[in-house]
């Protein structure tokens, strides 16, 4: 604790706190460059100094530690004065390109130019200038901007773990770069785009495409994984132009992955704008079709199907309140036979706990030991790994792998690729054991790859032991997380779409197959049934299709997501769907008229209404509905084996794990660009 | 009649009576354009003590519109160039196209295509999405 008087007024501030935080804490405005809440200081902007009695001359607030009794002004004569010197020498060696720079009009040395700078320049000599750096496909540089406050070598060093990015050469000559002029190894790399406080660092696929103040910015959350990190779409017109991140402490900080920033392209790519019914004959095709031909055929292939021979599968970007009204259409066919878990989990889900994030995200700080099981973090939920990496740098972290190794960004013991590890660990003859023991808060992490096929009841049982075996689960405490890694799964699941497997719905009896969004199905399975397919992008599941229902993307509709933590998010319509395509639940109003059925509701808020009388959580938005802990008790016995994880079977690979990633082009060029990389490096 | 009186009180169509009294008086001939427009300037380098420069002016030959200068005497009447490009010719690059005037407001006037005022039909739009065809 420290007190302080800051032009003033009294304030009084934590120990450790910087005098800048103290000047915020009393509502002085200090402008910075180099200072970033979320990096380590750095202090070599000197855009902060004010002015501190006693001290000789004027200090840089953001690296000084606040202390008892100090004096602070910033508002004098002299930190006007030194503000402008500095901003001066900036400008020194920054180019005059405001028009043609792509951060023009949300630049920081823009607005605080304006500000704080002098507003006339007495430079008359030769400017600096700087060869351009090549980082890879996602970033643009225009090193001469570059103002060298370090955020960019400090994010990747801390946050993303990559060691590529830093410093050359000193004074004048210094120059930021990618020691081997390749893209940075990170799937974090987008965000030095954001921290760069000058358009040194801008986004290369938004280049020259749009100015900020045009754009309509709206805030949603992001379905690329199932951590529901939020973000601000900007569009503009009926196209989105970029994908920012939006501050939640409990999610995603102030970063977004790499995957969710960039696949915007993907959005306006390989669309469903009409519906399509497959002609009949034997060379069957699929022909655009109005939506009444759709139905009408529809209609035709009802006619004399039973009651329990419809079936439905839910895809990874399904929202709650279409799975919800697909269950209830299905319910009102007399079928319960719908399935969310198209990547074969087999997990518990007896209970909310069984299958969500217990511990948080924002929890993992709190952590003290980890064992991951089965998963892949960094491929599985990008975010949640920086959270890890952010807590191993803090040190005195313990962290496991069993599973396949794996490149998480930082240090992890390797316990092997065998269930008998986790056997040894659970029994507490394993050397991480002692570990878990001495751990006050230890956890847990099951990825979807251990869950899977017929083990999943087993190792969940395992790990259940051993949460209850080292104490994982308290009174504040829940250390037994099972990593989901689709969008819709957590949210599925919770409303009990589960008919024992994604065999078992497509089984002999079922006719006609609902695919909401699903693309990941066996066409062999799907052979001589009726196929309906909604979604919004043309993909596997739409090629296997006998009639399609276009639907809207999940920047084109209002809708609820549930994220791996269970925390209830909506999204906010930021364009419109194309074409003939129409928001998913309305589609299964339609149907319902079609099949002849009453499913209760006629618009969003009598279908909102209806889903909260049935489950009442997803009418509290971003709320943790605490830590559940008890309610579920399996006895499976887990068999040996091999582990995998399922970051290791998306089709295609990390950047490919759903059909708007794999329609976009600009994650089509990453995917090559680390292709490239990777033969260069073997190459030698 | 008429125009007499206009050439007293107007200025917009063809130069006043005012100017050319003025030109007759003081004025020298420098040159002419390839428009036929004639370019004065003053004969006496009169008060240049006070800071003020030679008096440079010129009388149109017909429309009166100022696009019709070329560059070159553009820059001298402006006081850009001290030589008039009579005596200084300017040299002119192979990429140069001869000068225009502005065709704003005229019938010349630039439409993109589609515009209702160039009578074109608008293309209808394709779309900004790529749609999925099986
Ligand atoms: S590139 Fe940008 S973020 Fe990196 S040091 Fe230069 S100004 Fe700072
Ligand atoms: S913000 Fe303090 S030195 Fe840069």
């Amino acid at each position: 604790m420290a007190t302080l008087t800051i032009d003033g007024i009294e304030v009084t501030v934590e120990a450790g706190a910087t005098v800048l935080q103290a000047c915020e804490q009393a509502g002085a405005e200090i402008p910075r460059f180099c200072y970033h809440e979320r990096l380590s200081i750095a202090g070599n902007c000197r855009m902060c100094l004010v002015e501190l009695e006693k001290a000789p001359k004027p200090i840089a607030s953001c690296a000084m530690p606040a202390g008892d009794g100090m004096v602070v002004h910033t508002k004098t004569e002299t930190v006007k004065k030194a503000r402008e010197g500095v901003m001066e020498f900036l400008l020194i060696n920054h180019p005059l390109d405001c028009p043609i720079c792509d951060q023009g009009g949300e630049c920081d040395l823009q607005d605080q130019a304006v500000g704080y700078g002098r507003g006339l320049s007495r430079y008359d000599e030769g400017k600096r200038a700087v060869k351009d750096k090549n980082m890879g496909p996602l970033i643009s540089t225009t090193m001469t901007r570059c103002i060298h406050c370090m955020r960019c070598v400090r994010f990747a060093t801390e946050v993303a773990g990559a060691d590529e990015l830093g410093a050359l050469g000193r004074g004048e000559g210094s120059e930021v770069t990618t020691y081997l002029e390749g893209s940075l190894n990170s799937e974090m790399s987008g965000n030095v785009i954001d921290l760069c406080p000058v358009g040194a660092l801008t986004s290369k696929p938004y280049a020259f495409t749009a100015r900020s103040w045009e754009l309509k910015k709206t805030e949603t959350i992001d379905v690329m994984d199932a951590v529901g990190s939020n973000i601000r779409v900007d569009s503009r017109g009926n196209q989105i132009m970029r994908i920012l991140p939006r501050l939640n402490e409990g999610i995603n900080e102030e970063w977004i992955s790499d995957k969710t920033r960039f696949h915007y392209d993907g959005l306006l790519k390989n669309r469903l704008d009409t519906a399509f019914v497959k002609s009949s004959g034997k060379n069957a095709k699929l022909k655009p079709a109005s939506w009444q031909d759709a139905f009408k055929a529809i209609k035709k292939a009802a006619k004399g199907v039973k009651a329990d021979a419809y079936g439905a599968l839910i895809g990874d970007l399904a929202d709650v309140e279409a799975m919800f009204a697909l269950k209830t259409l299905l319910g009102q066919l007399g079928s319960k036979s719908i399935e969310c878990r198209l990547d074969g989990s087999t997990g518990q889900t007896s209970a909310r706990s069984s299958y969500i994030f217990n511990t948080s995200i924002g929890g993992i700080e709190h952590a003290d030991a980890c064992l991951l099981v089965g998963c892949n973090p960094r491929e599985e939920a990008t975010l949640i790994n920086s959270r890890l990496r952010k807590r191993v740098r803090v040190g005195g972290f313990a962290i496991a792998n069993v599973g396949p190794k794996a490149d998480l960004g930082y240090p992890v013991e390797e316990l092997g690729n065998d269930f008998n590890h986790l056997a040894q660990v659970t029994v507490g003859t394993h050397k991480f054991a002692k570990a878990l023991k001495a751990a006050k808060n230890p956890m847990v992490i099951i990825g979807q790859g251990a869950l899977k096929g017929k083990n999943g009841a087993g190792v969940m049982a395992s790990c259940l032991e051993l949460a209850e075996k080292y104490g994982m689960v308290s009174e504040d405490w829940n250390g037994l997380n099972v990593l989901q890694h689709a969008a819709s799964r957590v949210g599925a699941l919770d409303m009990g779409l589960m008919a024992g497997g994604v065999d078992k719905v497509l089984g002999d009896k079922t006719e006609i197959v609902f695919l909401l969004g699903a693309d990941d199905v066996d066409a062999d399975k799907l052979k001589g049934k009726f196929v309906i397919y909604m979604g919004s992008h043309g993909d596997a599941g739409a090629s296997l299709a006998d009639v399609i229902l276009p639907t809207a993307a999940y920047t084109e509709k209002q809708a609820t997501y549930v994220n791996v933590e269970g925390r209830v998010q909506r999204t906010v319509q930021a364009t419109f769907p194309p074409g003939e395509a129409r928001e998913d639940w309305t589609v299964v109003r339609a149907l319902a008229d079609v099949f002849g059925v009453d499913v209760g509701f006629n618009n969003m808020g009598e279908l909102r209404a209806k889903l909260y009388e049935a489950y009442p959580h997803f009418a509290d938005e971003d709320v943790l509905d605490g830590h559940d802990t008890k309610g579920f008790a399996t006895k499976t016995v887990m068999k040996m084996g091999k582990v995998t994880s399922i970051a290791a079977e998306f089709a295609g690979g990390y950047y490919m794990s759903n059909p708007i990633a794999r329609s976009s082009n600009i994650l089509a060029e990453v995917v090559a660009n680390i292709a490239e990389q990777q033969g260069s490096k073997a190459h030698g | 009649m008429f125009k007499f009186i206009k050439r007293i009180f107007i200025w917009w169509e063809v130069s006043t009576l005012g100017t050319q009294w003025h030109t007759f008086l003081h004025g020298e001939k420098v040159g002419s354009d390839d428009e036929g427009n004639l370019y004065y300037k003053g004969k006496k380098k009169a008060p240049l003590s006070a800071g003020m420069p030679e008096r440079r002016w010129v009388v149109y030959n017909g429309d009166m519109d100022a696009t019709r200068i070329p560059a070159e005497w553009h820059a001298w009447l402006h006081h850009t160039s001290d030589l008039p490009p009579s005596e200084a010719p300017l040299e002119t690059k192979a990429f140069e196209t001869p000068h225009e005037t502005n065709k704003t407001g005229s019938k010349e006037a630039y439409f993109p295509a589609g515009s209702p005022m160039s009578g074109g039909k608008r293309a209808s739009a394709t779309g900004d999405y790529e749609a999925w065809r099986p």
